[in-house]
């Protein structure tokens, strides 16, 4: 085929867009429609790495010790741990002396005699009952291998991180917390190496005046939980919608060749070829899905920048810029536009190629 | 493109049938016998009148000749194609070879008179200049040098018809079929088109035209070939309507 040719049935195509402008209105909105879910998936999924990869990149964890507050807040919850922590330790510890065994009558002896405050808690129900202690076990943390530096935070310092975060009639609806705080005081451990991450901090875990460790590998694995599960409902929604955008460019070029049939005939009773038949309706298909792609990018656009400045008021969190996603999306619905623009013409063009003179009167 | 046509148009000589059947035969699925071994030879230059009751065949002939419909049995040659042997791209270039006058015109509304000749011509990949100068040529040649900007409901079916024939005869074809060209128009304007295509026979290029009106063929004192039941009945090369 000609070039001359080619910006002939270029041009037809584009009129035929035009001079079926009803149709192809309502095939641009179901297409946009279908894009714009298709880049809501692309911008979570996308988002979702990003989170995951901030995440990574921390490798501090809090480990909460045993103290007064744990013993009167956290134990009752906690025992359950403490009970197969305990039955773990009796496990490992088959070989322990006699001497071991006894001194620990001896200590259950004496917190038999303790008595208890007004809470109802001995000194024996908690392992951390000051500052010193507890800078003695950061000390001890440090010595752990993979463990960088350990930072220990106060019951108080760790309250005034929290309410720092809160909203001022937040702050003062919790200010009674500032005479009962029920935070236990913690250590601020910073890891060499993420790779060790899950034995460093089952080392930590395993230390008796350790109640637990809180890690972003919780918030991670929610978030993988939560991107895996956008990535195999995106999969299955972007099939189902491409499968949709293809019929509805596929009935749009069927009822533009219904209405052209008399051309199709004179057509190719004067020899045109299959390609030149073709070709108007393919421009036809490719146009509407690629205004369809122009629109999309911009709805999204728009979309997107309305809720992100939400969600980053409301959470804090960053997003992804648009600006950097532009290309890529504007990429995939080019791509969406063009093939569903082509296949869809082609699939329905086909059908009527097969027909004959006097057998295009029967459609 | 144009150029293809020209070449087929300059090896067909006298010697060289324009349309050649040699034991055709034509049964469709349902289980009619439209054509039964029909054996015709078309010679180029000749003007042939096709004629016969409706259900003779007359349609299946044209449409075997189009290669719309293929035989059953037997061989066509048509302009030098083997339409027997022939593969389905190759039906394109042997509709170049002929221009096609249509009953009920075909003329796409929305387009003008100018336009739809012109669009023959695009079909064929025909560069613009060469199009302005033929289409304007074919225009004038049918009388219609002057509606060339006039939408086709804005003409008769007389002028309707001269335009289909404009549009057939652009691409200087080497054969014109024509299908009951005359069936949508009055008589004195019948009369016309035959005499138009009279005159472009006699320019050297061969017409098969289908047609009912047994006045006409008497007139016009051409070959006439007469189907009855898928077969051929008459062959009146002397000219004139044996009935």
């Amino acid at each position: 085929m000609k070039m001359g040719d080619i910006r002939y049935l270029t041009k037809e195509g584009i009129k035929n867009t035009w001079a079926n402008r009803l149709m192809t209105l309502a095939s641009i909105g179901v297409l946009v429609a279908c894009m714009v879910v298709i880049g809501l998936a692309v911008l979570i999924s996308e988002n979702g790495n990003k989170a995951l990869g901030d995440l990574e990149k921390q490798n501090v964890v809090i480990a909460y010790m045993k103290d007064y507050s744990w013993a009167l807040y956290g134990r009752e919850t906690d025992d359950t741990k403490t009970s197969d922590s305990k039955a773990e330790e009796a496990k490992t510890n088959d070989t322990s002396t006699k001497q071991e065994t006894d001194d620990a009558k001896e200590t259950d002896d004496a917190a038999a005699t303790e008595t208890p405050d007004e809470n109802g808690i001995k000194q024996s129900d908690y392992y951390i009952h000051n500052d010193e202690e507890a800078k003695e076990l950061c000390r001890q943390i440090e010595k752990i291998d993979n463990v960088k530096k350990v930072e220990f935070i106060s019951s108080a310092e760790g309250l005034k991180t929290v309410t720092e975060k809160m909203f001022k009639e937040e702050e003062q609806y919790f200010s009674f917390l500032n005479d009962d705080n029920p935070l236990p005081c913690a250590a601020k451990i910073t890891m060499n190496s993420m790779e060790k991450f899950d034995a460093t901090i089952r080392k930590i875990e395993n230390m008796q005046e350790i109640d637990i460790v809180r890690s972003q590998a919780d918030s991670a694995k929610k978030i993988v939980a939560i991107k895996n599960g956008v990535q195999v409902a995106g999969m299955w929604m972007v099939s189902i919608l491409l499968l949709i955008s293809l019929v509805i460019v596929s009935n749009t070029i069927r009822i533009t060749m219904y209405s052209r049939k008399l051309e199709i005939s004179i057509m190719k009773a004067v020899g045109a070829t299959n390609a030149f038949v073709r070709l108007p309706f393919v421009v036809e298909g490719v146009t509407i899905g690629l205004i369809s792609a122009l629109i999309s990018e911009g709805l999204l656009y728009f979309c997107y920048r309305v809720v992100t400045e939400k969600i980053s008021n409301i959470i804090g969190t960053t997003v992804i810029p648009f600006s950097e996603m532009a290309l890529t999306l504007l990429g995939i619905f080019a791509a969406i536009g063009i093939v569903s623009g082509i296949l869809g013409s082609s699939i329905m063009i086909s059908k009527y190629l097969r027909k004959e003179g006097s057998e295009f009167a029967a459609i | 493109m144009s150029e293809n046509v020209a070449e087929t148009n300059s090896a067909l000589t006298n010697e060289v049938p324009v349309i050649e059947f040699k034991g055709v035969s034509k049964r469709y699925a349902n289980g009619t016998h439209a054509l039964e071994d029909v054996n015709i030879r078309i010679n180029k230059g000749e003007f042939v009148f096709v004629v016969g009751s409706s259900g003779a065949g007359k349609s299946t002939f044209m449409k075997l000749i189009m290669r719309e419909e293929k035989a059953n049995t037997g061989t066509i040659k048509v302009n030098g194609f083997n339409l027997t042997k022939m593969r389905r791209k190759q039906v394109p270039m042997l509709r170049r070879t002929m221009g096609i006058v249509f009953q009920d015109f075909r003329l796409i509304p929305k387009m003008t008179v100018f336009d739809n000749v012109a669009f023959a011509m695009h079909v064929v990949g025909a560069p613009n200049r060469r199009i302005r100068k033929e289409v304007t040529n074919a225009l004038s040649a049918v009388g219609l040098g002057d509606k060339a900007r006039s939408m086709p409901n804005e003409l008769s079916g007389g002028e309707q018809q001269r335009v289909g024939i404009a549009r057939a005869l652009v691409n200087n074809p080497a054969l014109i079929i024509a299908d009951e060209p005359t069936g949508n128009v009055d008589p004195n304007m019948s009369y016309d088109i035959v005499s138009m295509l009279t005159a472009i026979n006699k320019m050297g290029t061969t017409v098969l035209m289908v047609t009912h009106d047994h006045q006409l063929v008497r007139e016009f004192k051409q070959r006439v070939i007469m189907l009855d039941s898928g077969k051929i009945v008459a062959d009146n090369t002397a000219g004139g309507d044996e009935e």
